[in-house]
């Protein structure tokens, strides 16, 4: 479908590029309130560890997305309670023992 | 007002096809990765790369049929990318679902050992947008020979030497859409040139499929029944549930009340879509011998926050449960023309009934449904007439209940019970008729939430699941029952 057609009338799910996440987005998610947050984030250190780890895994999309659990890894690596979700390689967990 | 049921359990209106209750697949998101496959050499415990814990979950809902690789992604599948030695399969960039890499481990043997492990028929949709005719015909023939030719021994080598029995077979997907851009005369004349080359095998015999209209392209319908009734035993028809619009659908949770009504009123609306198609049907098929196949229904939400919005991922709440018994009751209804359905999609996508990270799993709200409702698979359905109170909720104005009855083989009698309304107890009466014998015993069972969009988490899996139900009295043929807000039950009768 083109831009700015009537979304009712598009010939199918699947034909925009809804997937590409991009730099802009991912920013403007990031500088809602609760990420400034230490009880829910974790500090800048361990959220640059973490990103460096999926940056060299092999799960890492496009540079954004985790294909096990669909997450932006940008975004899911702030929240304190999430883990790495691979169970046949948890990246995160030698990150958190440091 | 109250609300006043009569079941007429001696006057059976046809039999609720088991297919009814059949789940979509697709190489989208983590429904296939993730979802199904792990691979042999995963920790997740598996079998042959399938993981354990997920299909013991699907048996116990006597899953019937499961529809695959697609949707969008039938058409752009080269079915010959997915067999043979896994390291040997061509990768690909998937482009209609995220652009994710395929590297093609879950193919052709992979989905037949899943049905088998499942133990429900496949339904595989074949490629009519950028396949060929040969491609398509030697799929089937690869599938089900049973002899010597060139697509079976082929097979022989990948380690299968016996055919698969194969029934379902949809000759495209969206064809109108990402299947191709075609206008419906186009399509009528593919279809009824790829369908000759998809050939029964031996005793092996294939129901064809046509694709269907998109949501009420009633056109589209015309055409294809016009031109091609004689040469399909189903034809598609896709509707999902969209609170607003497209651009923005409504959150899966944390949505306003309004949205709850909103969102019931067009699940509804399937019951005006099969009745304007049916009608179209009975032009063209009187005898009903075509089958209205829905495979593609469910809700659709934005997906969840911080996801890829290309993977589908939505969370699944006591709304979605409402929304799947209204629809199972809209199908019961048609089932004199709805054979089958397929509710988008099993695993992690749209309105999934099982929901995954990693080696973690839940049970959705919807996943409880089946299960309470699977007792309709292949019951007769019994005549039914219902007086409903009024569900009034700002602009929307719906009945507060839907109900649906079927006595199995067994003679069990089954009425399942869905209370729209989000914040009012339904009060209802039900007068049992022609029945052979006086009741023995009511059993029931429940589903509700505490909050409109109660559901299910990694934390806390049984937020939402099904208990005892027993707000009910009953007294020779008269039963009385107390229906929470938003709720679906099942009452099991038997006779003396
Ligand atoms: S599997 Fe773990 S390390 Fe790899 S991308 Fe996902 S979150 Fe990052």
């Amino acid at each position: 479908m083109k831009p700015g057609m009537d979304r009712s009338a598009r010939n199918c799910k699947g034909c925009d590029d809804s997937y590409t996440v991009t730099e802009a987005q991912i920013q403007r998610i990031l500088a809602a309130p609760m990420f400034q947050s230490s009880e829910r984030c974790v500090d800048d250190e361990v959220y640059a560890a973490r990103l460096r780890e999926c940056g060299s895994c092999p799960k890492l999309m496009s540079g954004t997305t985790c294909i096990v659990c669909g997450c932006i890894v940008q975004i899911s690596a702030k929240y304190k309670e999430k883990s790495c979700p691979n169970p046949n390689d948890v990246r995160w967990r030698s990150v958190a023992s440091h | 007002m109250s609300n006043q049921i009569t079941i007429n359990a001696d006057i059976a209106k046809g039999t609720i096809n088991r297919n009814i209750y059949g789940h979509f697949s697709e190489h989208l998101g983590r429904c296939i990765y993730e979802g199904f496959w792990v691979g042999e050499d995963s920790v997740i415990p598996n079998t042959k790369g399938i993981r354990n814990d997920v299909v013991e979950a699907l048996k116990k809902l006597n899953i019937p049929v499961l529809r695959w690789p697609g949707g969008c992604f039938a058409d752009e599948y080269h079915w010959k990318d997915g067999i043979g030695p896994s390291e040997e399969r061509k990768r690909m960039i998937n482009t209609h679902w995220g652009g994710v890499v395929e590297n093609n481990h879950f193919g052709t043997h992979e989905f037949l050992l899943l049905c088998e492990q499942l133990g429900c028929e496949p339904y595989i949709s074949g490629n009519v947008g950028s396949g060929t005719v040969q491609e398509m015909s030697e799929w089937v023939e690869y599938m089900t020979f049973d002899g010597v030719s060139p697509m079976a021994e082929l097979r022989e080598k990948n380690g299968r030497e016996k055919p698969w029995k194969l029934k379902y077979f949809g000759v495209g997907n969206e064809n109108w859409g990402c299947g191709g851009n075609m206008r419906p005369e186009y399509y009528a004349d593919l279809y009824r040139r790829y369908q000759t080359y998809v050939r029964n095998y031996g005793d092996n015999e294939i129901y064809r499929i046509a694709c269907g209209p998109n949501v009420d392209d009633y056109k589209w319908m015309e055409v294809l029944m016009r031109e091609a009734a004689g040469k399909m035993d189903g034809i598609s028809l896709h509707y999902y549930t969209v609170p607003k619009d497209w651009q923005d659908k409504g959150a899966a949770t944390g949505f306003p009340e309004d949205e709850w009504a909103l969102t019931l009123r067009k699940a509804l609306w399937m019951e005006e879509l099969i009745t304007k198609h049916s009608a179209i049907m009975d032009q063209y098929d009187p005898e009903k011998r075509v089958g209205l196949i829905v495979d593609e229904w469910g809700t659709w939400f934005n997906t969840e926050p911080g996801t890829n919005p290309g993977f589908l991922y939505q969370q699944n709440s006591i709304r979605d449960a409402l929304v799947a018994g209204l629809t199972l009751h809209i199908f019961h209804d048609h089932c004199d023309r709805v054979q089958m359905a397929n509710i988008a999609q099993i695993v992690n996508v749209l309105q999934s009934v099982i929901l995954t990270e990693g080696e973690k799993m839940l049970l959705t709200p919807t996943y409880h449904i089946f299960d309470m409702f699977k007792v309709h698979q292949d019951a007769e359905l019994l005549d039914t007439h219902t007086t409903s109170a009024r569900y009034e909720h700002g602009d929307e104005l719906l009945p507060q209940i839907s109900v649906s009855a079927s006595k199995a083989a067994d003679g069990k009698i089954h009425i399942s019970l869905c209370n729209l309304d989000h914040s009012a107890e339904a009060d209802v009466s039900i007068a049992l008729r022609g029945l052979t014998q006086g009741l023995k015993t009511i059993k029931g069972t429940v589903l509700s939430g505490a909050a409109i969009d109660s559901h299910n988490t990694f934390e806390q899996p049984n937020a939402v699941e099904p208990a005892a139900f027993t707000s009910f009295t009953w007294d020779g043929a008269q039963v009385s029952a107390k229906l929470p807000a938003m709720s679906v039950t099942v009452l099991e009768l038997i006779e003396q």
